[in-house]
């Protein structure tokens, strides 16, 4: 039996390649650091080319799902951090320590579409993505900066809340990385589109750098990772209120 | 050669051009035309206040910047719903859901406010929550009870979002920037009839008014003219008697009116200038060029049919009419352009555009009634028998009467004359200064009542934007801001204000547990700066957007309010600007704008436009007047009437409520304009009859020749009357006023005029 659907499978794959599910899983299933650390340098830029910047440092566990955020820049910003944990099929919880108020506060994640600090990525973007919300389409491949990709249409399913119709990704044939990524606002029109700089630490792809255009407000956003350390041994504690207060200084 | 050679030469030249090449004359004058009137194609029809204003001016200059910074502030109400039915239901809320949803996706509108995109911020189990006050498009009763409770908690957001009986909802329309208000106003009100077929809808507001004026001006100018033109016909046609006389005239009025039109559009291709769109104050220059015109054919055809009647030969009559009219027609239309001219001095925007545009249809009315009209009337085989030329008009026979009277009892006219415009010039003081667009529209009109529904049920849309240049995360700020607001409300009219600072006392008030106690801006700048974090991580920064610029260095605080009088606004302004200075200090720059201060800059400019315009086109017409007639009494003499006639104007404006305003201002210019030429043929002909005819039957003389053009002229300008039918009120009453300037003026020529120049025949001819 175990030959027959082996064979069934190679046969598959040899006749129609693989499907548009199946590279959705290996680009999810890739492997993550067990703890990821970064400063964030987010650049925001306005329609009339104004600019804001704003310098975090980040530290996750889980495939960012559980994630601590302390802001150090700009100096109206400094000490303010934030902490937030996604959870599967109830609403994540997000903190925020108000140095000057001394308070810890919840917020709202209500309005998912809603920008993460005025950026055009929204909490949704930042939210790693559950291969099963999804559908996958796989569409012609494509070459892009000289290199052969596959191009798969994702579109989250209905009981999804979502603020996108579909999303277009462009994805390494050879890293399964993600490198480009058009996104369609609910009405069928591009919304969002986005690009992404990799960088290899040991063994794995993590993200140095990404573009997101926000097409029909034509502002834009670049974020920067520096200070990359991975595997450090953080453990659950890190991720607790008390630990907002504190700025760590690695 | 001497001067009175060339003058000669260059009539010659002219009877010549239409007598000897006749075909030629007429065949360029109508090409030339055409090539003008081509023009009419890149006309722009535009009515906005804004753009009336010198660019210079300081709310013109905050508005800009207001503009640029914070997208467009002319804005469309739209009011729905219905009365004694509460907006706290299911479909009404879905219906503005998806009100929102149709208008977001026009081309043409930059934002929507109203309930379905507005937030709420709540305190809940002690934490901060930011979510949509109208979470979707259907509601439940729960979802429904708990907008009404948090609308009833935040009162000034209620005010801005709803009527008072909670009744009607409101909806605010932005539009994009570089969209022309007229498709912006088309665009939103055909989505929002369809949505909203079910409910009263009124729609307000500077962009709707704006928008819609170009279509209303559209078809008040045909109307207009159709009806100007038929009053002029049946005048003409019924003392004519003569088709072909009528037909000629209105030629030249067509010919006018096309080369008028068509270079203003040429103009405003050539220069994008902003002087040469057609507002709604142009409304009235079809209707006056058309008077104009018809001025100067009637005197041609009259006197053509005067020499013709008495034997003499088709081209003698021609020949000996144009050499009698050459000259004061030239006068007249070199005086009436004068005095239209001198509204290029004026500051607003569109009156120097009419001035100028005006200007080259009087010198083509001149130019074709000086060569294309008696070359058409060459070419026609005329009728020796027919009635036009064998009896005598009504108007003749009354000329020829008022002309008897006069010479009997010059002194007794002359002192009724005078009575008559002390008792008038009464009024003068009490002329009301007004530029309030809801004024231009009479009451129980749709705009109008639309504007009245959302002064007495919503917020008003007369608004206000002071605009600070700031650093607008400074508690010190905030806190000024705040008590700026708090002084504007004491105004009555004022319905509401809006800026950052309510927005950081809401969110302070409910990071404190939502106590009333912190209802207030935070002392320390790091609970600002604490505050602006957590709401760009829980909400959407652009919220701000309408109150604080992208780096928070820039603020504006807006506010809105009833109609007011001009004498309110003025009051409220200079208290305004009293306060600011009082209260901020030099580090922060404070600039005040909105339709409010735009109301008060007008009402300045158009009594300097109008004191301008009056001394400087009455001081080049007596100057031309002096030149031409070579003694500067004679100038004198020809803007007596006139001046009566402006003194009177004014006067009966403050007798008749008829306030003075940007649309009206423009009525001295055209008194000055078309009342000098009544004097000038009289003096003109006076002067050459002197030559021929005792002292003792000049004045008798004159009147009987140049009487009858004269009360034709005005009798056939009573297609100024046509204005009455304007859909606009200013231009109503420009109508009812030009019709008694037409009268005063003709009158004054005939009446007052000629006894005074009876009485001081003895000083005039030597």
């Amino acid at each position: 039996m175990m030959k027959v659907s082996t064979l069934f499978f190679l046969l598959h794959y040899l006749l129609v390649g693989q499907t548009g599910y199946e590279i959705a899983r290996q680009v999810y299933q890739k492997s993550n650091p067990e703890d990821l650390s970064n400063t964030m340098h987010m650049q925001l830029i306005s329609t009339k080319n104004k600019i804001r910047s704003h310098v975090m440092k980040s530290k996750s566990i889980d495939g960012n799902r559980k994630q601590m955020i302390w802001f150090l820049e700009p100096k109206d910003d400094k000490g303010v951090s934030f902490l937030k944990i996604e959870h599967i099929g109830k609403d994540d919880e997000m903190k925020m320590w108000l140095p000057a108020f001394k308070k810890i506060r919840r917020i709202t994640s209500k309005k998912k579409n809603d920008a993460f600090m005025g950026s055009d990525l929204s909490y949704e973007d930042l939210s790693s993505r559950v291969l099963d919300n999804n559908k996958y389409e796989r569409l012609e491949d494509q070459i892009l900066d000289g290199k052969d990709h596959f191009v798969i249409e994702i579109s989250p399913k209905r009981k999804v809340s979502s603020a996108y119709e579909k999303h277009l990704s462009w994805v390494d044939k050879k890293t399964f990385n993600i490198v480009k990524e058009i996104s369609y606002d609910l009405k069928g029109k591009i919304y969002k589109e986005k690009e992404f700089v990799y960088t290899q630490i040991k063994k794995y792809d993590l993200i140095k750098e990404v573009y997101v255009k926000n097409i029909q407000k034509n502002h834009s956003t670049r974020i920067k990772f520096t200070d990359i350390m991975l595997n450090q041994n953080l453990g659950e504690d890190l991720f607790k209120e008390k630990n907002l207060k504190r700025i760590p200084f690695d | 050669m001497s001067i009175k050679s060339i003058s000669s030469s260059i009539q010659k030249w002219f009877i010549s051009q239409s007598l000897n090449h006749s075909k030629r004359s007429i065949v360029i004058s109508i090409i030339t035309t055409l090539i003008i009137g081509s023009g009419v194609q890149f006309l722009v029809i535009d009515d906005d206040l804004m753009k009336m204003l010198p660019k210079k001016l300081d709310s013109r200059v905050s508005w800009d910047a207001v503009q640029k910074e914070f997208g467009s502030t002319e804005v469309i109400f739209i009011a729905f719903g219905n009365q004694n039915q509460s907006i706290y239901q299911k479909e009404i809320l879905s219906d503005s859901w998806e009100l929102k949803k149709e208008l977001k996706e026009l081309p043409s509108v930059e934002s929507v406010i109203n309930i379905s995109t507005s937030t709420r911020i709540d305190n809940v189990d002690g934490f901060m929550e930011i979510a949509d006050l109208q979470e979707k498009q259907l509601l439940n009763q729960d979802q429904i009870e708990s907008l009404k409770k948090y609308l009833d908690k935040n009162i000034k957001l209620k005010k801005k979002l709803l009527n008072k009986n909670e009744t009607f909802l409101l909806t605010i329309v932005q539009p994009k920037t570089i969209i022309g208000l007229d498709k912006f106003r088309n665009e939103v009100v055909s989505v929002s009839s369809k949505i909203l077929s079910k409910y009263e809808t009124h729609y307000s507001g500077t962009a709707y008014i704006t928008g819609s004026i170009p279509q209303l001006i559209r078809e008040d100018v045909q109307v207009l003219i159709q009806i100007g033109m038929l009053i002029m016909v049946s005048i003409l046609l019924f003392n004519l008697r003569s088709l072909s006389g009528v037909l000629m005239v209105f030629m030249v009025i067509v010919l006018s009116l096309l080369a008028m039109l068509g270079s203003m559009g040429w103009l405003y291709k050539i220069t994008g200038s902003e002087k040469f769109l057609f507002a709604l104050l142009n409304t009235s220059m079809p209707i006056i060029l058309l008077t104009i015109a018809n001025s100067d054919g009637v005197h041609v055809v009259t006197k053509f049919f005067k020499e013709y009647r008495s034997g003499k030969t088709s081209r003698e009559s021609i020949n000996e009419a144009m050499e009698s009219l050459l000259l004061p027609i030239f006068i007249t239309s070199i005086t009436t352009i004068a005095a239209f001219l001198t509204m290029a001095s004026s500051p607003l925007e569109p009156l120097v555009g009419y001035g100028i545009c005006i200007s080259i249809g009087i010198a083509w009315a001149w130019l074709l009634s000086s060569i294309t009209l008696p070359a058409i009337i060459n070419l026609k085989k005329w009728n020796p028998t027919s009635k036009a030329f064998i009896s005598h008009s009504i108007f003749e026979n009354f000329v020829e009467y008022l002309g008897r009277v006069i010479v009997l009892y010059p002194r007794y006219i002359f002192s009724i004359g005078i009575v008559l415009f002390l008792l008038g010039s009464t009024g003068i003081y009490k002329v009301i200064v007004d530029v309030n667009l809801a004024s231009f529209f009479k009451p129980g009109t749709e705009i109008r009542n639309s504007m009245d529904f959302m002064d007495q049920e919503m917020t008003g849309t007369m608004d206000l934007r002071i605009r600070l240049e700031a650093e607008m995360k400074e508690p010190s700020v905030l806190r000024k801001v705040d008590s700026l607001q708090y002084f504007i409300e004491k105004n009555k009219s004022i319905s509401i204000t809006s800026s950052i600072s309510d927005v950081v006392k809401k969110m302070h008030r409910t990071v404190m547990n939502d106590s009333a106690k912190y209802d207030n801006i935070p002392v320390e700048r790091e609970k600002v700066n604490n505050l602006f974090t957590m709401y760009a991580m829980s909400g959407n920064v652009e919220d701000f957007s309408s109150m604080v610029n992208y780096n928070n260095s820039i603020g504006l605080v807006t506010s809105l309010s009833r109609v007011m009088s001009t004498e309110e606004v003025f009051l409220f302004v200079n208290n305004i600007s009293d306060y600011i200075k009082n209260h901020f200090n030099d580090t922060i720059k404070v600039n005040i704008t909105g339709m409010i201060v735009v109301i008060r800059d007008m009402v300045t400019l158009i009594i300097r436009s109008s004191a301008i315009s009056i001394i400087f086109s009455l001081f080049l017409v007596i100057m031309i007047a002096s030149i031409f007639f070579k003694k500067i009494y004679w100038g004198l003499l020809a803007a007596l009437p006139l001046s009566g006639a402006v003194i009177l104007n004014f006067g009966l404006m403050g007798h008749f409520n008829v306030t003075l305003n940007h649309i009206t201002a423009i009525l001295s210019s055209i008194i000055i304009g078309v009342g000098i030429d009544f004097a000038i043929h009289f003096i003109s002909q006076y002067q050459k009859l002197s030559k021929s005819v005792d002292r003792e039957n000049l004045s008798e003389e004159t009147i009987r020749d140049v009487g009858y053009p004269i009360v034709l002229d005005a009798a056939s300008n009573m297609g100024f009357g046509a204005l009455i039918f304007s859909s606009f009120v200013p231009v109503q009453y420009i109508g009812g006023l030009m019709i008694f300037a037409m009268i005063s003026t003709a009158l004054g020529t005939l009446i007052v005029l000629a006894s005074l120049m009876e009485i001081l025949k003895l000083y005039l001819i030597k």
